[in-house]
């Protein structure tokens, strides 16, 4: 969280790991793993960052 | 050989050439933006590893481009030749209007576009025109998720570091390695649509069999052509690449390169035509929001989105209507 708000970078990450989830049914077979492997990267992402966020807002 | 087939290879050289100063700028925008290199070496620098890159990747590529966007029974000479204009149509288009846009996308566009002008939609192969359109997305967010991972890992490996003049010496010498190594993933990657275009014309006009390899001389001949494309530059995108999106220091310029040429190595290896503008972009996209996403100027990174969207169909519309204009002709 940041100023009260959430963290817009984990927000941002959020959206790109949902993008990469919605591939997933559309790639090739071969191509799925890696779909959701960068899926599962940004949301370590997201989580890492509002960490972060949360972190540096604590008084 | 026809002369309808050597002008058609000709068009495909002239449109690998727009790819060199439009697409290949990219490769050095970070090096430039950085000071490690002036422009004039930088250009030769990418220039070298562009060509030499045939020595690193197998055609897989060019297979696609010639195999799998459109059915090979419908690619005639006047086909290709239609796709290739709507190609470099919209690419001086958006090069004049500095918009840094994927010369790959514009190429798929053109020539599904030329193709269904001529014989209708069915002509479109949904296989390969899927795994295209899967990594037109997820290339750019490979790069950004490497550039931002990569920026971390080198933060967190010197953060007791304390020369700091020191330390940014050495990155501006990693960066050449890395500039080097993009460099060589465009090459790989670029050149090769090109020689799909001209691997295409050659087995419409029956010189190649359809389950033929690309020839060794489209190879140098196109490595070539993209080669003295990047010594001719194309600032207007350097400068948008390198300093509008977000400021960059050598360890950036480190990271984006790299995350970037990782992705590009990939694409190449498994065949698929993707954007280097779209690759490194996402990369420099990456490396600013792993300090805060206000370091990034979405402003920029929006219109150029805007232009990524726009490319397919319009590349498709310009080279549709060239083509009709080729059977009209024809008649």
């Amino acid at each position: 969280m940041t100023g009260g708000g959430i963290d817009r970078r984990a927000i941002f990450f959020v959206i790109a790991a949902a993008v990469c989830f919605a591939l997933v049914p559309v790639a090739q077979e071969e191509f799925r793993p890696l779909a959701i492997t960068v899926g599962v990267v940004y949301v370590v992402l997201a989580v890492l960052s509002a960490l972060d966020a949360w972190s540096r807002s604590r008084p | 050989m026809t002369l309808g087939v050597i002008i058609v290879i000709v068009v495909a050289l002239a449109f690998d050439f727009t790819n060199g100063f439009h697409d290949a700028a990219n490769s050095i925008a970070t090096v430039v933006s950085t000071r490690v290199l002036s422009p004039r070496y930088a250009v030769a620098w990418a220039a070298f590893f562009n060509f030499v890159a045939f020595l690193v990747f197998k055609t897989h590529v060019a297979s696609t481009i010639a195999k799998d966007v459109v059915t090979q029974d419908v690619l005639t000479i006047g086909v290709v030749f239609a796709g290739l204009v709507g190609a470099i149509g919209w690419n001086l288009v958006t090069f004049y209007l500095g918009l840094p846009t994927s010369s790959s996308h514009a190429l798929v566009g053109g020539i599904a576009g030329a193709a269904v002008a001529r014989a209708g939609s069915h002509v479109l192969q949904s296989d390969g025109l899927r795994k295209i359109g899967v990594f037109i997305v997820l290339s750019p967010l490979i790069g950004l998720a490497l550039g931002l991972i990569l920026t971390l890992v080198i933060q967190w490996a010197f953060h007791k570091y304390r020369k700091v003049e020191k330390l940014n010496r050495g990155f501006r010498r990693a960066q050449l390695m890395s500039a080097a190594a993009f460099s060589l993933g465009h090459g790989g990657n670029d050149a090769q649509k090109t020689m799909g275009v001209i691997l295409a014309v050659l087995i419409a006009s029956g010189h190649v069999s359809k389950t033929s390899g690309v020839p060794l001389w489209v190879v140098l001949v196109a490595h070539s052509a993209i080669g003295l494309g990047t010594l001719s530059g194309g600032w207007r995108i350097v400068k948008t690449m390198g300093s509008r999106i977000t400021r960059l220091q050598p360890v950036g310029g480190v990271a984006a390169e790299t995350g970037a040429a990782v992705t590009l190595f990939f694409a190449s290896a498994h065949g698929i035509p993707v954007s280097t503008t779209h690759t490194i972009t996402g990369a420099i996209v990456g490396v600013g929001a792993s300090s805060r996403l206000s370091a990034v100027r979405w402003g920029v990174a929006g219109q150029v989105v805007w232009a990524w969207v726009l490319t397919i169909p319009g590349a498709f519309a310009i080279a549709a209507v060239t083509s009709l204009l080729v059977q009209a002709a024809a008649r």
